[in-house]
């Protein structure tokens, strides 16, 4: 059962991020350092690094779950990605920020079912590296 | 003695037709569209175009126009680049923006839209405080033209409201709800830029690609 779930969580979460990464990286990157930048926590040399990279981050961590590649190591980094990019979205909608969210297109709003969205996210995240980590150490002592 | 009276009544109604056209305000020279063409700067031609929603009581408004706008006039506008064109959108929230707009549309229409634009940003904390516009606009202008401007603002009330009210119609099809609202057009493609403004360093690396792709 709890290998079905890992499974299930894994396939999930990598096709979203691949999902999240096509979508970003279809357009020119600018469109997606212009909704970063509106979140207003970094510095402008800080959004261009991140929209050039990130959405390369989130294809190459997508790519790993779905392949099973290095599963417990790529379910830490979309973790960290989650939590990071939930941090973000409560801290945007706590100032109010009127802005979108630009978790996969320029056009979504940022509302409180995209902070629900996200947690939900992170947790099915470290559900399957928690899993996945455990599954590691049967597999030790079983071996 | 019928030959007086009959120029008499002549003279009656040549008067009282004089009378009736000075009481008549004259026509309105401009439409919603002339008016649109009016608060575009740069060339029709240009390859990109830029159409922003705004209202002049949002401060994410000034300090797009201010931070982003302004260069980008400089820079791009001015060389052909770029075809920028400006459409009203008061939020209900703002007291003051709809006069403002039909202040700035009133100035677009006598050819004075872009200082009068300028001033209604740069002023904006004052008369969005106290709702005194005119005395903003009069500072732009030279006398001649603020009466130029008085004028239409006065007689052409209605015209005015009316091409605020086409922007608007237009900006709710578009699905606007926040301001500023940027749309970048580019061979025949046209993306949203995300709302609330976007930095010069940003956009100007945007224009940049899609002048050379």
């Amino acid at each position: 059962m709890t290998w079905w779930l890992t499974l299930a969580g894994r396939l999930f979460i990598g096709a979203l991020f691949i999902w999240a990464a096509y979508s970003k990286l279809r357009n020119p990157w600018m469109l997606f350092a212009m909704a970063v930048d509106s979140y207003q926590m970094l510095p402008i040399w800080a959004v261009e690094f991140v929209a050039r990279t990130l959405p390369w981050a989130e294809l190459v961590l997508g790519a790993m779950l779905i392949f099973g590649i290095w599963v417990r190591w790529a379910a830490v980094g979309t973790s960290a990605m989650l939590a990071v990019f939930v941090t973000g979205v409560v801290r945007a909608y706590a100032k109010g920020l009127e802005i979108n969210c630009g978790c996969f297109s320029n056009n979504e709003p940022l509302t409180k079912f995209t902070i629900v969205r996200d947690a939900t996210l992170l947790a099915i995240s470290l559900a399957v590296a928690v899993m996945a980590f455990l599954a590691h150490r049967r597999a030790r002592h079983s071996s | 003695m019928k030959q007086v009276r009959f120029r008499l009544i002549l003279g009656l109604i040549a008067g009282a037709a004089l009378v009736a056209a000075a009481a008549t305000p004259p026509q309105a020279h401009f439409t919603p569209q002339s008016l649109s063409a009016a608060k575009a700067l740069g060339s029709s031609s240009a390859p990109i175009r830029i159409d922003e929603w705004a209202d002049y009581e949002c401060p994410a408004c000034r300090n797009f126009y201010q931070g982003t706008v302004r260069p980008m006039i400089d820079n791009y506008v001015s060389t052909g680049k770029v075809y920028f064109v400006y459409h009203d959108f008061p939020l209900a929230m703002h007291a003051y923006s709809r006069d403002a707009a039909r202040w700035a549309n009133a100035a677009a229409a006598a050819g004075f839209f872009e200082p009068v634009q300028q001033a209604l940003f740069a002023k904006q904390d004052d008369w969005s405080a106290t709702g005194k516009i005119e005395p903003v606009v009069a500072a732009a202008l030279s006398p001649a033209e603020m009466r130029k401007v008085q004028l239409i603002y006065q007689q052409d009330a209605a015209q005015l409201d009316a091409a605020v009210a086409s922007d608007l119609a237009m900006g709710q099809q578009r699905n606007i709800d926040q301001t500023p609202s940027i749309f970048v057009t580019a061979r025949g493609n046209t993306q949203a830029l995300p709302p609330g403004g976007v930095s010069y360093t940003l956009m100007k690396q945007y224009l940049d690609y899609l002048l050379a792709h």
